[in-house]
C-alpha cells in the first residue's frame, strides 16, 4: 500500500507545484519523456543484468556463496550471540553471503526463511527477536561488495572511469553497516536488560 | 587500477576454475542471463511509473524546490544539494532512486562530483523499508522493533562518509 501513496504523493505534488508556477503545459511532455526514458534505461540495465547474472551463475555453481557463508559463521556469533539454532544460522549466513556477492535474487528466499525461523523461535526465546532485528539491519544497510547496477548506469552515461566509485562505495557501506550493527547490539542489550532475560 | 583485477578474476579466473572442474560455463552463463532478462523485463514498468513521477518533479520545479529545502542537511553531510531527491527516495523505493540516479548522471555527467557522489550514495545504501517489509512478509509477528531506526542511522553515517570523498 505504501508505494501507492509514495507514487501519488510525488506525482500529485509535482502537478500542484507545476500549476502554481504555470508549468501545466509541461506535464504531458515530461510524463512521456519519463516513460520513454524508462525504455532506454531498461535497455542499459538489461545489458548489465544479462552480463552480471550470467557471470554470477558461474560464481554460484562454483559454490562461492556456500564457502563465504562458512567464513561468515564465526563473525555472526558476535552479532547474534545467543543464537544456537543451526537452521536459522545457516539461512542467515547464506542470505548474507549471497547479498555480499550481489546475488539479490538468490539472497531473498534465504532471508525470508531466516526471518521466518527466527520469528518462530522468538515465541519461546526473546533473544531470537533481537537476532531477527540484526538480520534486518544487516540487510537494510547494504553489504554488497560490487554495486553492479550503479556501474552499469555509469558506463551507459559515458563515464571514463566507472570504477572510481568502488572504493568509496565499499567504505561508505562498511561504515553504514558498522554503525547500524553497533546501534543494534546496544539496543538489543538494553531490550534484554529491560525484560530481565 | 587495483579494481581492474576484479574483472580479471570474474572473467578469467572464475570461469577458468569452473571449466577445470568440468562445469558447463557457457550453459551456466546462459541460464544466469535468462534470469537477468527476467529481472530487466520486471523492472521496466516499475521504472516507467517512477520515471513519470521523477520527470514531473523535475519539469515542474519541485525537484529544485526540494533541493533548496534539503540543502542545509546535505551540506551538513558534506554532499551536494542536487542529490537530495536520491537520498530522500533511496530508503523508500529502489526504482525511484534508480530513476533519479540516471537523471543526475545524465544531467551533470557521471564523472562530475555530483555524479560520483550520487553513485556512491546509491551503491552504499539499501531500500530499507522495502527490504524490511519483504523479509517480514511471512512472519507471524511483523513488528520491526529498532531495526529501521538503526538502518536509517547507518545510512546517514554512510552518506556522511561518502561526503568525505572528492572534497
Amino acid at each position: 500500500m505504501f508505494l501507492q501513496f509514495l507514487w501519488f504523493a510525488l506525482v500529485g505534488l509535482s502537478v500542484l507545484y507545476g500549476c502554481l508556477n504555470g508549468h501545466i503545459g509541461d506535464l504531458l511532455p515530461a510524463a512521456l519523456s519519463g516513460t520513454g526514458n524508462a525504455i532506454s534505461v531498461t535497455l542499459n540495465l538489461a545489458a548489465g543484468y544479462l552480463f552480471f547474472c550470467g557471470l554470477m551463475e558461474i560464481v554460484k555453481a562454483l559454490g562461492l556463496p556456500k564457502t563465504l557463508s562458512r567464513w561468515l559463521k564465526p563473525g555472526l556469533k558476535l552479532l547474534m550471540p545467543k543464537l544456537k539454532d543451526d537452521e536459522a544460522l545457516c539461512a542467515v549466513t547464506m542470505n548474507l553471503s549471497a547479498n555480499m556477492l550481489g546475488l539479490g535474487n538468490a539472497a531473498t528466499p534465504y532471508g525470508i526463511a531466516a526471518a521466518n525461523r527466527l520469528d518462530v523461535l522468538s515465541e519461546s526465546a526473546s533473544h531470537s527477536r533481537q537476532a531477527l532485528y540484526m538480520l534486518l539491519i544487516l540487510n537494510a544497510t547494504s553489504i554488497q561488495l560490487l554495486p553492479t547496477t550503479v556501474l552499469t548506469l555509469r558506463i551507459a552515461a559515458g563515464s571514463t572511469n566507472p570504477n572510481l566509485i568502488l572504493m568509496p562505495s565499499l567504505v561508505s557501506s562498511a561504515v553504514s553497516t558498522v554503525v547500524g550493527v553497533l546501534l543494534g547490539l546496544l539496543l538489543a542489550k538494553r531490550t534484554e536488560a529491560h525484560h530481565g532475560v | 587500477m587495483a579494481y581492474d583485477l576484479i574483472w580479471l578474476i570474474l572473467l578469467l579466473l572464475l570461469p577458468g576454475i569452473a571449466l577445470l572442474r568440468r562445469l558447463p560455463v557457457y550453459d551456466l552463463f546462459v541460464t544466469g542471463a535468462k534470469e537477468g532478462l527476467r529481472v530487466a523485463l520486471q523492472i521496466l514498468p516499475n521504472l516507467a511509473a517512477m520515471l513519470v513521477a521523477v520527470s514531473l518533479m523535475e519539469a515542474t520545479g519541485l525537484t529544485a524546490f526540494l533541493c533548496r529545502i534539503c540543502a542545509p542537511v546535505l551540506t551538513w553531510l558534506g554532499l551536494p544539494a542536487e542529490i537530495a531527491p536520491l537520498v530522500a527516495l533511496r530508503p523508500l523505493s529502489g526504482s525511484a532512486a534508480l530513476a533519479v540516479l540516471e537523471q543526475l548522471l545524465n544531467q551533470y555527467g557521471a564523472d562530475s562530483r555530483i555524479g560520483l557522489l550520487a553513485s556512491v550514495a546509491m551503491g552504499s545504501s539499501e531500500t530499507i523499508f522495502y527490504t524490511v517489509c519483504v523479509y517480514l512478509s511471512s512472519c507471524k509477528d511483523r513488528r520491526t522493533g529498532y531495526a529501521i531506526p538503526c538502518a536509517l542511522a547507518g545510512m546517514i553515517a554512510g552518506l556522511w562518509t561518502a561526503g568525505r570523498f572528492w572534497r
